[in-house]
């Protein structure tokens, strides 16, 4: 039995590797076999050469933040006990037309900039009244 | 990445002047009533048919869209009306982008013969549901397999935090300011008091207030989002022949566009993430119509929040990439004072969030010279509709 909504199903094929590598401590996205240009999300057509069949690779946790937003309202229930907290989007290191939608921790509200560095940390998303715990991809400012 | 390659243009047929749009109705908008989308469709349906002095009996097209199971189909028209003549129907109609590209599938049929006198309808009723979390706007977001377990789980979630984003990003990249979106807040907020029936009508909005408000997602605050309403409108549609010889004065369809972005409902992973596929709708509307942008006298825009509509007048041609801010601030969109009439019945922000349908009728309603904040001697109108993964430019003319 897969952790209940919002927390991601890990089995779900098109994205189990994404969950699989983080808890191993591995950001992983897929790369297509064709061209091998970054394909996200998973599963989906390459949006260079339309290609479908993909493989995992594991890339470096580095990436800039391109956009956010600190959500203070907490728009589904589950989202009560963490608001306010900021989610955006990063862009790969590796290919800054791929963006992880992550949420940002470790940055105070006032320090946030778009496409500034950020690094990736491993840590287990969890929500008030929702059973399990899920180890995901989140990003904090690079430490240099 | 900015550039031309992250979408694309549908290939339509010039269906240039061959219909019109003769009988608008717009059901009673509210919050939580009680009613069924049913209900509401129907009321809409009558009060458009009765405007252009025809019975249920004279149509026999039908448009609606599929999404949420509970739209005026033929049966549901049937049951409504008492009647049981062939429909001809269409599942590309309806509110949002539909709103705007339905009318280029009537023209189709009623060119081809399918249908004389056809009827586009769309009605919520996601006040009244908004409790159960039955349908409303983030439900089938929720139910997406990717967006469950690559955004939901981040807080990406639901439309609110999406356009935030792309409001952040917007700024990041061209200096758009608070006070710029504002300023579109503020003028639908205006128009939305002079219009009758208005959900926010007897609500007023200030800039000053407008910046007093707490923030919700920033850069957003709560009047940069549209409204959760129950409503809906109907539109008829039949040939520029027929028209004549109906009751109102015509008002042409002179230019239809869709554009359409790669990613789809990943805004996510947009190749240019501060637009809108109006990039790609508008020109080819302009360009059918045979308009520029400085011919329209009054723009209606599918607006769930406040940087939807600054894209989309950008992205349509009203000014340069980027320069929506300045273009938009001070009175630009007022009715009576500005350089471009913008949702002058109050849009999704002020009016109601019926998804696009009642910003159709308001804008054939501009073009009669009967809206409620009327522009003066508006002749050329554009409907802009939005879903995300595609956008369409509906150009309407009076003749």
């Amino acid at each position: 039995m897969h952790a209940a909504f919002p927390l991601p199903d890990v089995d779900w094929p098109p994205t189990r590797e994404l969950f699989a590598g983080a808890a191993r401590g591995e950001l992983r996205v897929t790369r297509c076999n064709l061209c091998a240009t970054l394909v996200w999300y998973p599963s989906t057509p390459c949006r260079t050469c339309g290609a479908e069949r993909q493989e995992w690779v594991t890339v470096s946790g580095r990436g800039t933040l391109f956009s956010w937003s600190v959500v203070r309202f907490p728009w589904i229930p589950q989202f009560k006990s963490i608001v306010p907290f900021v989610t955006g989007l990063v862009a790969l290191e590796e290919d800054p037309r791929v963006r992880l939608v992550s949420r940002i921790v470790d940055c105070p509200i006032d320090d946030l900039r778009c496409d500034m560095p950020l690094e990736v940390d491993f840590r287990p998303l969890r929500f008030d009244g929702v059973d399990g715990e899920v180890v995901v991809p989140l990003f904090r400012p690079e430490r240099r | 990445m900015t550039g031309t390659d992250w979408g694309f243009a549908s290939d339509l047929d010039d269906v240039s002047g061959q219909i019109a749009i003769v009988g608008v109705g717009d059901a009673d908008h509210s919050k939580a009533s009680g009613r069924t989308t049913y209900e509401i469709a129907g009321q809409a349906a009558e009060r458009a048919l009765a405007d252009a002095g025809l019975t249920a009996r004279d149509v026999d097209g039908l448009m609606y869209v599929p999404f949420s199971g509970d739209q005026m189909d033929a049966k549901a028209f049937h049951a409504h009306f008492g009647t049981s003549h062939d429909l001809w129907t269409s599942d590309r109609g309806g509110g949002m982008v539909w709103a705007g590209s339905a009318p280029y599938d009537a023209a189709l049929a009623i060119r081809s013969g399918k249908a004389k006198y056809v009827l586009n309808t769309f009605s919520v009723a996601w006040a009244t549901q908004r409790p159960q979390m039955v349908g409303g706007p983030g439900h089938v977001h929720a139910e997406d397999l990717y967006k469950q377990n690559l955004e939901v789980p981040f807080g990406w979630f639901p439309q609110p935090v999406y356009f935030a984003n792309m409001a952040t990003r917007h700024m990041h990249e061209y200096g758009t300011t608070s006070e710029q979106l504002g300023a579109i807040a503020v003028a639908c907020r205006r128009h939305a008091n002079l219009t009758p029936g208005a959900v926010m009508k007897d609500k007023l909005l200030t800039l000053e207030q407008y910046l007093a408000s707490p923030l919700v997602a920033d850069p957003f605050r709560k009047e940069d989002c549209c409204l959760i309403s129950d409503g809906g409108a109907a539109y008829v549609m039949t040939s520029l022949e027929r028209a004549r010889d109906l009751k109102q004065p015509i008002i042409a369809v002179l230019g239809v566009g869709v554009g359409n972005a790669k990613s789809g409902v990943y805004w996510s992973q947009q190749g240019d993430f501060t637009a809108t596929p109006q990039q790609f709708a508008a020109p080819r509307s302009f360009a059918m119509a045979g308009v520029k942008p400085d011919d329209v006298d009054v723009l209606a825009c599918y607006d769930p929040f406040t940087i939807v509509s600054l894209m989309q007048i950008e992205d349509m041609g009203f000014c340069a990439k980027g320069d929506g801010g300045k273009f938009v601030s001070g009175d630009t969109l007022h009715f009576d004072s500005g350089k471009l009439p913008y949702n002058t019945h109050g849009g999704m922000l002020s009016h109601a969030y019926v998804l696009g349908i009642a910003h159709v009728t308001e804008i054939v309603r501009q073009l009669r010279g009967e809206a409620a904040a009327q522009v003066n001697n508006a002749a050329i109108g554009v409907y802009g509709g939005y879903t995300g993964p595609q956008a369409s430019t509906l150009v309407l003319g009076r003749r």
